[in-house]
């Protein structure tokens, strides 16, 4: 049985993300180029210190950039560097956009995949526990902890760990050292404070979903099925309940893992200096770099388009009642 | 060279901690210097304006020369001083015979000209401190004449004379010719051309050589064995020299103290911690920068700003001890001159000390703007200050955003003067909004551009009356700020024009001053008058605390503390 | 329109002070959350800390550079004083005193009153930015669902691309251009967070255009402003209030990160921009940045504890 309609289902996706893309990008240049401010902004304290002529310089400054041309042929011109594969220069940084972000884009995946990984599988076997503790002391404890995790600002919760376990207590380092070997011990060791900072509101998430996903279906008719057939508790849970349960866990797991490129891991990279692509859009903001705030913003857009996408065939495999028109 | 030599003097500064190595013997470990003021934005450095850019080139190329901090000249790609003609308009200079490009080729005087003719005159390229290079002859302005003599010599012709231009030359830093022509006319290709932009080119003109940027995080450069001043002794004695970029001072200061960095900058609140520590050492040194207030005395700002007693009184009504003693604990010293107390030009006779006693004094200050017309005495004798009419003043103080002291001071001043009976509304404002809305002005009802000082009658786009900034004063060459006092000075965006201010700066860029002990007397009276002026108020002088692990050897504290950073080594473990 | 809109909210407040026992049968449920009972009475401590605090304070604006960094009470902390001439340091004892019982920050200034003004602006920026993004939302939801066809079509495309746009860049990318000023951030924060409002109150409202009531009114001939402002939108009133409790506590999070990043409106004394004065301080004033930290906090939380209360109550499926 073939799912012929799924090739056609992606296909229409697909250019149905482009254009979605499409849309951010056109709203992106606009809102950067738009501003009243300009990339010489960030000379204007030091020109004006040493006697030259502000006006000039910015005159200047735009030319060498071709910031001075009218916005429809920047425009245009982007477009057209961009499907050749040229995503253009950052004036920020001096260097081409793509080895920019080829060389910063694995602090940013590090941290949100670890931060993920921790918030899912901590989260889901707390949620089962808690779930499957119901009314305990434990379960309204639980319940209690993961409203906190998700109300703690995160920015602040970094800077407490900072100040606790960095300052007062000397266990790690106050700033994240990028000479660390990727796959090393200590690697590791110094990305403990930025992803419990990262991943604690993610995981009050889902120890707070799993446990209703797991209480509606402990209620359903199977699980009496399954209990009256005798099988041990454990099977009934693991097995089936939570199974059941995970379906709309992984949407949500997936989905977060695509959004929070902006937003949580923005904040925690800046606030433990950990120089990934938040840092970089960051910082390419307050300096109107826009080929470099461009080409983060679509490199987010895109993951979060993919992981849609691939949650949604997914779930054609793991729901075969389900289908796309 | 001053420029250039305070850059690369304050980023050794901060530079301090490398390794300790004897000198002459082996070589170890790498200096860690922490910044968290931002990145460089290039290593084309003849592009940049930004401090940072060039304090990270500045490892791999020298300047013609620095000072030391006695304020001797210190040679370095120049083989003797340079000469300047009896009549003060030819500048000869002549540079060593052994530096060279990475290529093997020689470094030339036909580079320096070209860099100066070709990049830096030129309009293709849009240098940013070309007005550096240019005069004004018969009311029109010409750039200077630079010419190759032979090899290792060129000249620097001038038609007006201005003695303290020998000092620009000493900054003077070449791009080599055979790689510049390539990419001649097209400042696109010029912006990202490779070799530039990973400093390829240096061969031993600088004690170490560029290995690596990773932006946001760290810049490497590693040691030169071919350094031309330091190879026949070893030098440099660092095996990497490092500088490592920080997000708040809070977690550079911690990385200094748990040792993992070898220097950084420390915060005046945490010096004395610092110096406690038995493992740093922690240096107190002048520097030129100050912060001042300027008064607007151009058509939006409050008219009685134009007249000097009410400058004099506000002045007198702003007490220049909280912001040393509380804002900045102590380490700051009040300011009366433009010129630092440290420079050989400054002198201390006959200035008007205004916001310290004795001439602090709140109630003196009402009682002179009471007697120009500018406030009501009331039943007790108390003066409130007013405008003209009777009406409470309401003025409006600009100042930027991101600098913590600098708003600590302008509420500092906020609450002097409301003691007058001044309501002053304070303006946090980004950097580049200050500069466009609030400094630079037009002419109203005018097409032209916006600049810093269109003329007297030119206004801002937003009313103000006292704008807080910081400035820096060149050590050795002064007269940098005729921009300021000067009617028609480029920087003189609060309109301040008085002919016996612009007659002193004249005297200084003509022959007279060639003359050491004129100049002298001419700096002298300039501090005076302006002291007595008030064009704006010169509130503190900033000193600079630096810390280093205690093992770094060879460090001169002073106000040009990096000079010999090449020099310095780790000490040797027993 | 504005008659019909007069008179639904007319409408609605009489069905409300009417219909006692729905508003019981309502506020029963909810009371038996312990949780969503403390988070309302802590909203409304914060309400009146905000409108009347100020009036006990000391002045929050009062800067007194003699009274820089002291420490909330109970604690002790060093302060030094270099002097130049003797090359020497004065170091100083400062007690935490009842004079500034939350300590005062690097310029002189009562952390109590900081704190207590910090309330206002935090819930005013709240209740207007959340006011915003909702109306924006349910607007849109609503005429999507009932227009229909290429309206809803187009609608929902626009809201998927504003949707996948990083909501926090957008926020950067806007306040950064436009101006940090209060004003403008309230209306970013507005403008860039109704997505969420909008596809839930559509999707209830597709739900409820096929209801019987709906279809009964179109056949007795309401014209479509009728049925939308007196049918269909106090039927889902309930599911606003629910996404505005938990909408609040996002967007007091949002002014506060856009401070923290130096975006915030300096003239304006938020929690926020205490907190990122905090951050420079943390080794020499660390209750700077603490002291807002558990304010925003709590008022995060006790919003939280409060909507899920609310949808817990209003959730026919729950048994509470």
């Amino acid at each position: 049985m073939g799912k012929s309609w799924l090739r056609d289902y992606i296909v229409k996706r697909l250019i149905y993300s482009i254009i979605i893309a499409w849309g951010i990008l056109t709203i992106t240049f606009i809102l950067v180029r738009v501003g009243p401010s300009s990339p010489a902004d960030k000379y204007l304290a030091n020109i004006t210190a040493r006697g030259g002529d502000p006006a000039q310089v910015t005159a200047a400054i735009e030319a060498r950039y071709g910031l001075d041309k009218p916005i429809y042929v920047q425009y245009f011109n982007y477009l057209g560097n961009l499907f050749r594969g040229n995503w253009g220069w950052s004036f920020g940084t001096s260097m081409p956009v793509i080895e920019l972000i080829k060389a910063h884009w694995i602090y940013s995946f590090q941290l949100i995949l670890l931060s993920s990984l921790f918030a899912a599988i901590l989260g889901m076997l707390i949620g089962i526990y808690s779930a499957v503790k119901q009314y305990t002391k434990t379960d309204y404890a639980l319940t209690f902890l993961s409203f906190i995790g998700i109300s703690i600002p995160n920015f602040w919760l970094g800077i407490m760990l900072i100040l606790v376990f960095s300052v007062k207590f000397g266990l790690f380092k106050t700033y994240y050292d990028t000479t660390l070997p990727l796959f090393s011990l200590d690697n590791l060791k110094a990305l403990v404070l930025p992803v419990i900072t990262l991943g604690t509101g993610m995981l009050a998430g889902y120890v707070r979903y799993t446990r209703s996903a797991m209480l509606d279906n402990l209620r359903k008719a199977f699980v009496t099925t399954a209990r009256a057939k005798g099988l041990p508790e454990r099977t009934v849970i693991g097995k089936h309940v939570f199974r059941n349960a995970l379906l709309p866990l992984v949407t949500i797991i997936m989905f977060d893992l695509g959004s929070i490129v902006f937003g949580g891991a923005y904040l925690t990279e800046i606030i433990f200096g950990i120089p990934g692509l938040g840092q970089i859009s960051f910082n390419a903001i307050f300096a109107n770099d826009y080929p470099v705030v461009i080409a983060v913003t679509l490199i987010g857009t895109f993951m979060v388009l993919l992981v849609n996408l691939a949650t949604d065939i997914s779930y054609t495999y793991l729901d075969p009642r389900i289908r796309y028109g | 060279m001053r420029k250039f030599g305070i850059f690369l003097a304050l980023a050794l500064v901060l530079i301090t901690l490398t390794s300790g190595c004897a000198k002459g013997t082996t070589v170890t470990n790498d200096f860690i210097d922490g910044e968290s003021g931002g990145d460089a934005e290039t290593l084309n450095w003849i592009l940049a304006a930004d401090a940072t850019s060039f304090s990270y080139a500045g490892h791999t190329v020298d300047s013609l020369a620095t000072y030391d901090n006695q304020l001797n000249i210190q040679l370095r790609c120049l083989a003797k001083d340079i000469e300047v003609s009896p009549d003060g308009l030819v500048y000869t200079v002549t540079i060593r015979d052994d530096l060279k490009w990475s290529d093997g080729s020689p470094v030339t005087a036909e580079d320096y000209v070209y860099t100066l003719k070709n990049l830096m005159f030129s309009d293709w390229l849009n240098y940013p401190y070309k007005s550096y290079w240019q005069e004004e002859v018969d009311g029109k302005t010409v750039l200077v004449a630079p010419q190759v003599v032979n090899d290792t010599t060129f000249t620097i012709t001038r038609q007006t004379v201005y003695p303290e231009f020998v000092y620009r030359i000493y900054d003077l830093i070449p791009y080599p010719k055979y790689i510049a022509v390539k990419y001649e006319g097209n400042v696109e290709a010029f912006t990202q051309a490779p070799e530039f932009n990973n400093l390829t080119y240096t061969g031993n003109l600088g004690p170490y050589r560029f290995k690596e940027w990773s932006r946001n995080d760290r810049f490497v450069v590693e040691r030169n064995p071919d350094y031309y001043l330091g190879k026949d002794v070893g030098a440099p004695y660092f095996q990497q020299y490092i500088v490592k970029l920080f997000s708040t001072s809070a977690t550079r200061q911690a990385a200094l103290e748990a040792g993992d960095i070898t220097s950084t900058s420390i915060e005046p609140a945490e010096v004395n911690r610092f110096k406690s520590m038995p493992n740093i050492k922690v240096f107190t040194i002048p520097t030129t920068g100050y912060t001042l207030l300027a008064y607007n005395q151009r058509a939006n700002g409050w008219e009685g700003l134009k007249d000097k007693t009410v400058r004099q009184a506000l002045s007198m009504a702003i007490n220049k001890q909280t912001i040393s003693q509380a804002i900045l604990l102590g380490f700051a010293e009040p300011a009366y001159s433009f010129i630092p107390a440290t420079s050989p030009w400054y002198t201390d006779e006959g200035l008007a000390k205004y916001g310290v006693a004795p001439l602090y004094d709140k109630q003196k200050a009402a009682e002179l703007l009471y007697q120009e017309g500018y406030g009501i005495k009331d039943s007790n004798g108390t003066i409130k200050v007013t405008d003209k009419k009777g009406t409470p003043l309401h003025l409006i103080l600009a100042v930027n955003t991101g600098s913590k002291p600098a708003e600590d001071m302008a509420f500092s001043i906020r609450k002097d003067l409301l003691q007058l009976g001044i309501e002053t509304e304070i303006k946090l404002v980004p950097w580049a909004t200050l500069l466009r809305q609030y400094m630079m002005n037009t002419v109203p009802d005018s097409k032209q551009e916006p600049g810093d000082n269109n003329g007297p009658e030119a206004v801002s786009q937003e009313s103000w009356d006292f704008i807080l900034l910081g400035f820096s004063t060149d050590l050795l060459a002064p007269s940098g700020s005729s921009v300021f006092f000067t009617t028609k000075g480029g920087l003189n965006f609060f309109g301040y024009s008085n002919p016996q201010v612009d007659e002193l700066f004249n005297r200084i860029k003509s022959k007279e001053a060639l003359d050491k002990t004129a100049r002298q007397q001419i700096y002298a009276e300039m501090s005076r008058v302006l002291s007595e002026e008030q064009p704006i108020d010169f509130l503190i002088f900033h000193r600079a605390n630096v810390g280093f692990q205690k093992n770094v050897m060879g460090i001169e504290p002073g106000i040009s503390m990096g000079y010999n950073y090449y020099m310095w080594y780790f000490e040797p473990v027993k | 329109m504005v008659e019909t809109l007069r008179d639904a909210v007319r409408k609605i407040g009489r069905r409300l002070s009417n219909s006692t026992r729905l508003i019981d049968y309502y506020w029963q449920r909810t009371r038996r959350n312990k949780l969503a009972v403390f988070g309302l009475a802590f909203i409304i401590f914060l309400i009146a800390l905000a409108a009347i605090g100020p009036f006990f304070t000391a002045d929050p604006t009062a800067v007194n550079f003699e009274e820089k960094e002291i420490p909330p009470i109970g604690f002790t902390t060093q302060q030094s004083t270099y002097n130049i001439e003797s090359d020497k340091f004065t170091t100083n004892e400062i007690h935490g005193t009842w004079k500034h019982p939350l300590g005062t920050d690097s310029k002189g200034r009562d952390m109590l009153a900081m704190i207590v003004s910090g309330a206002r602006v935090s819930l005013l920026v709240g209740l207007i930015a959340t006011g915003i993004a909702i109306i924006l939302g349910t607007i849109i939801g609503v005429l999507s669902a009932y227009l229909g066809g290429w309206v809803d079509n187009a609608l929902m495309r626009f809201t998927d691309v504003m949707m996948t746009f990083p909501f926090f860049l957008l926020l950067v990318l806007i306040v950064f251009i436009f101006g940090p000023s209060l004003a403008f951030i309230v209306l970013a924060i507005g403008l860039t967070g109704w997505t969420g409002t909008a596809r839930l109150i559509r999707s209830e409202s597709l739900s409820l255009r096929t209801r019987e009531f709906i279809v009964a009114a179109k056949a007795l001939g309401a014209s479509d402003n009728r049925v939308i402002f007196r049918h269909l939108i106090p039927n889902v009133v309930s599911l606003i209030i629910i996404i505005a409790t938990l909408s609040i506590p996002g967007v007091i999070l949002a002014e506060a990160a856009l401070s923290f990043i130096g975006l915030g409106d300096p003239s304006v004394p938020s929690w926020g921009i205490i907190l990122e004065s905090g951050q420079h301080t943390l080794d020499t004033a660390w209750w700077v940045a603490v002291e807002p930290g558990i304010m925003l906090f709590l008022t995060v939380l006790a919003f939280n504890f409060l909507g899920d209360g609310l949808r817990d109550a209003f959730d026919p499926k729950s048994n509470v």
